[in-house]
């Protein structure tokens, strides 16, 4: 009887996971394919601190990468009677959740999603801003000329419109040559495969100055780059890194005063907070108007950092 | 005789399994010099019975006594110390080594320094050991994956008289010439017999009648898990053995023929495998004899279709035919009994119906694609009845079946529809006596029946009693073909060592 | 002793019932689990239509599963054959190419990538773990080579194509919504049902069954293994280009790596029904059980709040605890 004791520990489980619905207050389901990413933690960690006063039960569903389990257990939290849903995922592709949601008059909110019609509204940084900032510090740093690689990742929308932004700018300088555009193998977190890319580009290109800088449409990449130039010994001939996110190690990289230089800092909390203030609007009955609310992002510099690194 | 201790003693031993008896109260004495033949019908309870022996199985109750002291025997381990040494029919071997390694498993190798195998002494010893037996074809160092199943059973043999680290006084023998020609066989005896001036006691389990007259001095018959008799050899015979192993009368005379075959003549291969020529005619049983190896199984195979490149050509009633695939054998009126039911004849986990059904799915279909499970049903019991299968239903899973059943159910595989040309390749090798006379009478049915019939079998008796000419050959050649009518063993055995 | 077991006690009998139907007793405590726990939206009709929606793309991927599993052999580019197969629906509805268009490309190019495992595993004779992990990453790597490594979506996938996951049969209202039966499980019964005749009562799954439990034996009855296992990869292929779609059209999007977690999932679901057979043989109806408890599952621990990382262990878990009991079971009578 040994599937007894499989099927006794289930039971277990499930009776520790049954005791919190026991609650009235209302519940709000948190849904991500990304939750294994650091910004999704922090906006999703930003929401849960600012959901805490509220007595709220959130529920944070992972699905690992899935996109259609995201439609599934929207309809099950649907199914369930949440009073609110959070997704964290390109809307378009879970339409089909979003409509049940409709249909069931469940309020669904995007969390650094993207803009839909059957969305509350969406809480996100201006990706188009962020990418703009990063793209041009490099133009100028360069001096409008020179070699760059970039390192874009275009399956998934919020992280394409950056590369997007930074394609025409570089265009609209006339001297800056892209030499290579990357889409690095994301399954580790970006930084190893970047690493490995890196090291191909720079032994495709030798002779030092041959590559001016290495654009990132996020942070990991930024560091696999930094990496891969620092073990060739290649550090002093002046390529500029920039990335986009200012995660903890990019802070740090920053910081050390090296190649990395630049990243831009999205308020992750910011937006877990404010997606956490929607919802608390229209629970309490009001509209909102707004299709996307922005919350400011900040480049970061080797000038601003030490401001970041306390947090 | 009875004033000597006996070497082994079994007493009021007993197992039973999920509440049915295997193993009833036996009891059985092997004395010093003894060769006792331990005969029954698959699941008589031999098995059972030896694997007590070998700390295999744990008896549910069993006194056993070696050299008059009481022990019990908990692994393969404490059976090894104690002097007991097996052979068993399922071979345990090692194929990726060689076959000195082989020969050394159940002891240290020997070691230069106490580290480095010594791997000369190893040959010197495995050479020793094969030598024994009279085997000189055999070289220790080469791989066992690359010999023949005969020869691969003479190792395996060799292995059990090789070890000298302890002394060995009990063997015991589970159907050791099943994979053995008749020579080979020979030399085995002459190794028996050794054994027996020395004063080991041998424990023999055979369904081979002519063995047993041949080498034992005793014979215990067991039915249904309980010791029937144990009786002198000379004390018995034939036909005694048989009606105690079966509880019922059997005819142990080979099924006579009682009309002559036809003229016709149904298959003619030309220049087949090193240069094979044969015909033969409807209603004809064409025996085919060798030594091991000597290329039976493949002329088969390559009649079947079932080699990946077949030299040499056929006609079949005078056209001629290439078969490319076991599947154009089946379609022309084939049927094929192959040499290893289990590896290659049965589907174990499937059951009795659809065992015999599978070569004619496409008949017992509507068109070709939907089964028709009723029609398959009808020809599945009108054939188990033919063949005397023994099945619960033929919904009953062929891998619960005993071995003589098993090796029915490939047979009435073959028997559905008539076929045209039966290829058999040792279709009695492993099964009981009762079942092996029902396969005999089949054959015979089928060539009464007008079937051309090509039967091979290491079974000299078996071709001898069964054939109206028997091909032999030597290294993939047709040596010779001889009418069977006439013929000893002895001629037939000089036939093939040409 | 073999004689003996032909004349097995009822008793036992009975045992061997209950050995065969554990994993079936285990899907039912778990039913009845969250039923206590969740009693007004777990056991209703809504739910488990919702269920049967969710799981309709890995039924048609472990359906299609069970067929190469039938002879012992595995396909693990299932996966991303499924991706390969939106992808190219998507970019042919993006080149305004009709919708049957898209569709027939899409499903052929499951029947050449099944082809292709096919000749490597029966006529080059590769082992199929490393024929379809070689495949596996062949189609991934197309799918982002034509995809350009985006996520096809929005305006390129047309209307009636996203919409064919969100129709189904109107069979009644609740709370004043239409209640429909999915169009998408209506799809995966049909698949369900077409393979449970192909396997069960066709010629071709019989020998099928026969190859799996003794290539050889099969070989020398007449049975053309060769041939078969080929067909059978391009079956397999067939069904995960059709999940393929199915999950295209649920996401209204296409994207090189959506279909990747499908194959783990669809060969743990054979697993799960393979244990409810006595020889351990993969049997399309078992494998329906696998799909429901997998997603059932997922349901359920979700409607519950469990920790979506927990819920994965247990799921592990349960596998392994099924398959291993059951196979203890087996060696032990």
């Amino acid at each position: 009887m040994r599937r007894l004791s499989v099927v006794l520990a289930v039971l277990a489980l499930l009776l520790i996971g049954g005791g919190v619905l026991a609650q009235d207050a209302p519940t709000v389901a948190v849904i991500t394919p990304y939750l294994a990413q650091p910004g999704t933690q922090f906006v999703v960690e930003g929401f849960q601190t600012a959901a805490e006063g509220t007595g709220w039960t959130v529920n944070v569903i992972d699905t690992a990468g899935d996109v259609a389990a995201v439609i599934s257990r929207i309809e099950d939290v649907v199914n369930q009677g949440v009073d609110a849903i959070v997704i964290n995922v390109d809307p378009a592709q879970v339409a089909a959740g979003l409509e049940v949601a409709s249909a069931a008059g469940i309020p669904v909110f995007g969390m650094d999603a993207g803009s839909d019609p059957l969305l509350v509204t969406n809480v996100t940084s201006n990706g188009y801003a962020m990418a703009a900032e990063t793209a041009t510090y490099v133009a100028d740093r360069i001096g409008g000329a020179g070699r760059v690689v970039m390192f874009v990742f275009d399956p998934f929308p919020p992280v394409q419109k950056r590369g997007i932004i930074a394609d025409t700018i570089f265009a609209n300088n006339p001297d800056i040559e892209v030499i290579d555009r990357i889409t690095p193998d994301v399954a580790d977190g970006g930084i190893a495969d970047s690493r490995a890319k890196m090291e191909a580009v720079l032994a495709a290109n030798p002779e030092p100055g041959s590559i001016s800088a290495v654009w990132a449409a996020w942070d990991q990449p930024a560091l696999g780059a930094l990496q891969a130039i620092e073990a060739a010994g290649r550090q002093n001939e002046g390529i500029v890194i920039v990335g986009i996110d200012a995660n903890p190690q990019a802070l740090d990289a920053i910081a050390a005063g090296g190649n990395f230089e630049a990243s831009v800092a999205q308020d992750f909390a910011g937006i877990g907070a404010a997606t956490a203030d929607a919802v608390a609007r229209v629970l309490a009955g009001e509209t909102i108007n707004q299709r996307v609310i922005y919350v400011p992002t900040v480049l970061v510099t080797g000038a601003n950092v030490a401001e970041f690194l306390g947090d | 005789m009875p004033t000597l201790t006996p070497l082994l003693s079994i007493q009021h031993t007993s197992k039973t399994y999920d509440g049915t008896p295997a193993l009833v109260d036996a009891a059985l004495d092997l004395m010093p010099g003894e060769v006792h033949a331990l005969m029954g019908e698959n699941g008589a309870g031999k098995s059972t019975l030896i694997k007590i022996l070998a700390g295999v199985v744990r008896p549910d109750r069993a006194e056993i006594r070696i050299d008059g002291q009481p022990v019990s025997i908990h692994s393969p381990k404490e059976a090894y110390d104690r002097g007991l040494r097996f052979i068993h029919q399922e071979l345990q071997i090692v194929p990726q080594v060689s076959v000195a390694e082989n020969l050394a498993l159940s002891q240290p190798y020997p070691r230069w320094l106490g580290v480095l195998v010594d791997w000369r002494k190893l040959h010197q010893q495995a050479n020793r050991a094969l030598e024994r037996l009279g085997i000189s074809h055999i070289d220790p160092r080469q791989s066992m994956a690359r010999l023949s199943v005969g020869d691969r059973m003479l190792v395996k043999i060799a292995s059990a008289f090789a070890n000298s680290t302890q002394a060995a006084s009990i063997y015991v023998l589970d159907e050791p010439t099943a994979a053995l020609n008749a020579a080979e066989s020979q030399r085995l005896f002459a190794v028996i017999r050794e054994l027996k001036t020395q004063g080991c006691g041998i424990l023999y389990v055979s369904h081979r009648m002519d063995e047993v007259f041949e080498i034992c001095n005793t014979v215990t018959v067991m039915r249904d898990g309980r010791v029937i008799s144990t009786q002198a050899i000379q004390q018995t015979s034939r036909g005694g053995l048989i009606r105690l192993m079966t509880g019922r009368e059997v005819s142990h005379a080979y099924p006579p023929r009682t009309q002559p075959h036809g003229q016709q003549v149904v298959l003619e291969g030309h220049g087949l495998l090193n240069g094979v020529d044969f015909q033969v005619r409807a209603g004809e049983i064409l025996g085919i004899a060798g030594l091991a190896g000597a290329g039976q199984s493949e002329l088969l195979k390559a009649i079947m279709g079932a080699l990946p490149a077949t030299v040499g050509t056929l006609s079949l009633e005078g056209q001629p035919m290439t078969p490319a695939h076991p599947a154009d054998g089946w379609e022309k009126g084939f049927a094929f009994v192959p040499q290893e039911r289990r590896e290659q004849g049965l589907v174990l986990s499937r059951s009795v119906r659809e065992n015999i059904s599978l070569p004619h799915l496409r008949r017992l279909s509507t068109s070709g694609v939907l089964l028709d499970v009723g029609r398959e049903t009808r020809l599945a019991d009108d054939l188990s009845k033919q063949v005397r299968l023994k099945a619960t239903s033929n919904r009953q899973l062929t891998r619960q079946l005993s071995g003589g059943n098993q090796q029915k159910v490939v047979f009435a595989r073959a028997m559905a529809g008539q076929p045209r040309l039966l290829l058999l390749d040792e279709p009695t090798r492993g099964v009981d006596v009762g079942a092996r006379f029902d396969l005999y009478t089949l054959i015979r049915q089928a060539s009464i029946d007008g079937t051309a019939i090509l039967l091979a079998s290491s079974d000299l008796g078996e071709l001898l009693g069964l054939c109206d000419r028997i091909l032999v050959l030597r290294r993939g050649r047709g040596a010779t073909v001889v009418k069977a009518a006439g013929l000893t063993q002895h001629d037939l055995l000089a036939l093939c060592y040409g | 002793m073999d004689a003996g077991r032909n004349l097995l006690p009822t008793r036992l009998k009975g045992n061997r019932w209950l050995r065969r139907s554990g994993t079936l007793i285990g899907f039912l405590i778990v039913v009845i689990i969250f039923t206590l726990n969740n009693p007004s939206t777990f056991l209703t009709l809504p739910n488990w239509l919702n269920i049967s929606q969710q799981v309709s793309m890995l039924a048609v991927v472990a359906f299609a599963m069970t067929i190469v599993m039938v002879m012992g052999d595995f396909d693990l580019s299932v996966g991303s054959m499924a991706s390969l197969a939106g992808i190219l629906a998507a970019l042919l509805f993006r080149a305004e190419q009709p919708l049957a268009v898209g569709i027939l490309v899409a499903l052929g190019a499951g029947l050449i990538g099944g082809l292709i495992n096919g000749l490597l595993v029966s006529y080059v004779g590769i082992t199929p773990f490393v024929a379809t992990l070689g495949t596996l990453t062949i189609f991934s790597g197309a799918a982002f080579l034509f995809s350009g490594g985006e996520t096809i979506f929005g305006r390129d996938i047309p209307a009636e194509f996203s919409g064919f996951a969100r129709t189904g049969l109107p069979i009644g209202t609740v709370n004043e919504r239409p209640l429909l039966f999915p169009a998408m499980t209506i799809l995966a019964l049909v698949v369900l049902g077409i393979i449970w005749l192909l396997l069960e009562q066709t010629t071709y799954g019989r020998r099928l069954y026969a190859i799996g439990g003794n290539a050889e034996a099969a070989r020398l009855a007449g049975v053309r293994v060769r041939l078969l296992r080929l067909i059978a990869f391009m079956l397999t292929g067939l069904g995960a280009a059709t999940a393929g779609l199915m999950y295209a059209s649920r996401v209204a999007s296409a994207n090189p790596t959506q279909g990747a977690g499908l194959m783990l999932d669809a060969i743990a679901a054979v697993f799960l029904g393979m244990t409810l057979s006595e020889e351990g043989e993969p049997h399309v109806l078992g494998t329906l059980l696998g799909v429901l408890i997998l997603g059932v599952l997922d349901n359920g621990l979700t409607q519950m709040q469990v920790d979506s990382y927990v819920r994965e262990i247990l799921i592990g878990g349960i596998i392994i605890g099924a398959v291993t009991s059951s196979s203890l079971s087996r060696r032990n009578r």
